[in-house]
């Protein structure tokens, strides 16, 4: 199997609006692609934390997919979480997804996006993906993610997957790329570990290190949700993307702007950032509600703060 | 925090070079092959920190032994473009290969017949596509954020640079010697800081003959001393003048037949003199400012110490004053 260019670029790490019942809120969801598509090189859907993956339902997982799979209609690459907290769940999530596509019969990028170590050991990961590349066609990005691991409350439980059984699976043709989140040490040894690939994707996980020291590859952004404008001129200059600018130096002082509201748009919204974010997009009337799929807390003062924030930078998402 | 964030800088960068290592492959060994068989010069552009990136790299191959130039992308279409001809190799440098400048110019660079190389981290870019050889000189991680200023991507293009540089040094087989003739200024300067004393011709190395000698004489001592001339003194080692080969010239122009003529009557009375304690600089000086090659070191009677030429105060065997670049084996160029 030949697998497809993964994105670079930037990749919004999406929210998934919810209806009050918990169902998805498809209207929303419309908005939110209708506004994204156009600025993102990407959309990650149903992520474990953004997205809420790791407490939707296998049902709700396939919902989302249909729903957007209507909306994107391959305008930009989709990724999709799958993974689930066995082996036999994940597989069963990806091929009940598969269904969704080849129903669909949908034409667009799809890359399936797993946290191996959520539901497996280090040991056998190249033999798993092996396994779930011999079922699909689309090709897979791996998903580093330690604290999320490390919330799992298993003490012996490793939260990286090790460099050595990166290696490995970088040899695997399905494998394309890893969404990063960890210390910038361990990034230069994946990045070692997967020189082998030319055009192999690390992308950062984490917006922090992105806006400090920036992949080459992209970032999987949760900000920009809220704002993509801003977000995709920061990933396109960092990334040098666009052509160089015409009105220099004017272009890095609007970009060194927007760095800084990005920077101040997260220290408000890093606290609750689903909450957050769901709340500020359905004051807007982009989403219909803020629901979650967990408790949430009183956010009403960050929403004020992010709201202030973004009128004051002129962005003003209307549905 | 400061100490922190430096080193992860360095990390960056030194990832972004270790990251090419695996890169290097035909594509190189091609490009050294074109800049080998080019009859021409080697030719950087680049813009921005680029530019100053291909400028160096410039310097690098000129101080190497590979004739090179920058060519700055946005005066090349005011007319700097005059500059490149068919024979030459244009090694254009952007990290995106999305620089307009960059790409404005290459279609002409083509149709002028000159061969590009491209050194890009942007292998799918409209530069990549222009270029007829492409080095991938792209990074994992940029350290500076926001594409504020490239750092990552200049430092591994400039790393390349020294890699074609170094690869081409030793397919020229380019050594200590070739290296002298282009740093003149180092060891140049070094010997021009010296006493007169140390570099002077002494004792039998010295050309003399005594005052009343034959032509004949002097023409022998001359041409055995090989300083191209002589001293001529008198009593207790005196100096009473300087027969030069110009002398000599001028003389067979004036007599026709020389050879039995007397020293007197064709040698400079007043030969220019220093003394032993001043610097070669100085002597250099004197030189220049009489249009001589050579003086005479005295001591307060005027006795002769000795003698120095122009080719001891520049060092006779690493400096030649008309020569260029003559390589040391000339197989491959």
């Amino acid at each position: 199997m030949e697998a497809l260019g993964p994105p670079r670029g930037l990749i919004v790490d999406l929210i998934t609006p919810l209806n009050q019942d918990r169902s998805i809120d498809g209207r929303g969801l419309g908005h939110l692609l209708d506004r994204l598509s156009p600025l993102a090189h990407a959309v990650f859907l149903a992520g474990p934390d953004t997205g809420e993956g790791k407490n939707l339902s296998l049902a709700q997982r396939l919902e989302l997919l249909e729903k957007a799979l209507v909306v994107v209609r391959g305008r930009i690459p989709i990724l999709f979480w799958i993974t689930q907290d066995t082996e036999e769940k994940t597989t069963e999530t990806l091929l009940g997804l598969k269904k969704t596509l080849k129903r669909r019969r949908y034409e667009g990028q799809v890359f399936w996006v797993d946290t191996p170590l959520y539901y497996h050991s280090n040991r056998g990961l190249p033999a798993l993906y092996r396994n779930l590349s011999s079922m699909v066609n689309e090709p897979f990005i791996l998903h580093n993610a330690p604290e999320f691991i490390r919330g799992l409350a298993k003490p012996m439980k490793r939260s990286n997957i090790r460099t050595a059984i990166l290696k490995e699976l970088v040899s695997l043709k399905a494998i394309v790329g890893l969404i990063f989140l960890g210390s910038l040490d361990r990034a230069h040894n994946y990045q070692k570990a997967c020189r082998s690939r030319a055009r192999f994707r690390i992308y950062d996980g984490d917006e922090t290190h992105f806006m400090n020291h920036p992949s080459m590859s992209g970032v999987v952004s949760s900000g920009a949700n809220l704002a993509p404008g801003a977000w995709q001129k920061i990933t396109e200059s960092s990334l040098r993307i666009t052509a160089d600018q015409d009105n220099y130096p004017e272009y890095l002082h609007q970009v060194w702007d927007l760095g800084q509201y990005l920077r101040d748009l997260k220290g408000i919204y890093q606290r609750a950032p689903v909450t957050i974010i769901k709340e500020v997009l359905a004051d807007k009337g982009i989403i219909e509600t803020p629901t979650c799929t967990f408790p949430t807390k009183d956010v009403e003062e960050s929403k004020r703060r992010a709201k202030e924030l973004m009128d004051r930078y002129g962005d003003c998402p209307t549905p | 925090m400061v100490i922190k964030q430096a080193k992860e800088v360095l990390k960056i960068e030194a990832q972004g070079i270790l990251s090419l290592v695996d890169r290097v492959g035909p594509e190189f060994e091609k490009a050294i092959e074109v800049i080998m068989k080019a009859k021409g010069r080697v030719i950087l552009a680049g813009m921005g920190k680029s530019g100053l990136v291909a400028r160096k790299i410039a310097a690098t191959l000129n101080s190497t032994g590979t004739p090179s130039q920058f060519l700055h992308p946005a005066e090349a279409i005011h007319g700097d473009l005059g500059m490149v001809t068919s024979d030459d190799v244009v090694v254009a440098i952007s990290n995106s290969g999305q620089t307009t400048e960059i790409n404005n110019i290459l279609p002409m660079l083509k149709k002028i017949g000159a061969k590009i190389i491209g050194f890009t981290g942007g292998m799918d870019s409209p530069m990549a596509e222009a270029c007829d050889l492409l080095i991938d000189v792209g990074v994992e991680r940029e350290a500076c954020p926001m594409g504020m200023a490239p750092t990552a991507s200049t430092t591994a293009a400039l790393a390349m640079g020294d890699a074609l540089a170094v690869v081409l040094i030793n397919r020229r087989h380019f050594n200590q010697d070739d290296f002298k003739r282009f740093h003149p200024g180092g060891s140049l300067g070094e010997r021009l800081a010296v006493k007169v004393r140390e570099i002077m011709l002494t004792n039998d190395r010295i050309p003399m003959v005594p005052l009343g000698s034959k032509v004949q004489q002097v023409i022998e001592e001359i041409d055995a001393k090989k300083v191209g001339a002589t001293l001529i003194i008198g009593k207790d080692r005196r100096l009473a003048g300087i027969v030069s080969d110009g002398d000599l010239r001028r003389a067979l122009l004036r007599h026709k037949n020389i050879h039995g003529m007397k020293i007197e009557d064709i040698m400079s009375p007043s030969p220019k003199t220093i003394d032993e304690s001043q610097t070669a600089a100085e002597a250099l000086g004197l030189m220049e400012l009489n249009a001589i090659t050579h003086l005479v070191i005295v001591d307060k009677h005027n006795r002769v110490k000795g003698v120095v030429h122009l080719h001891d105060l520049l060092g006779r065997k690493d400096f030649r004053i008309n020569g260029g670049f003559r390589p040391t084996t000339g197989a491959d160029r």
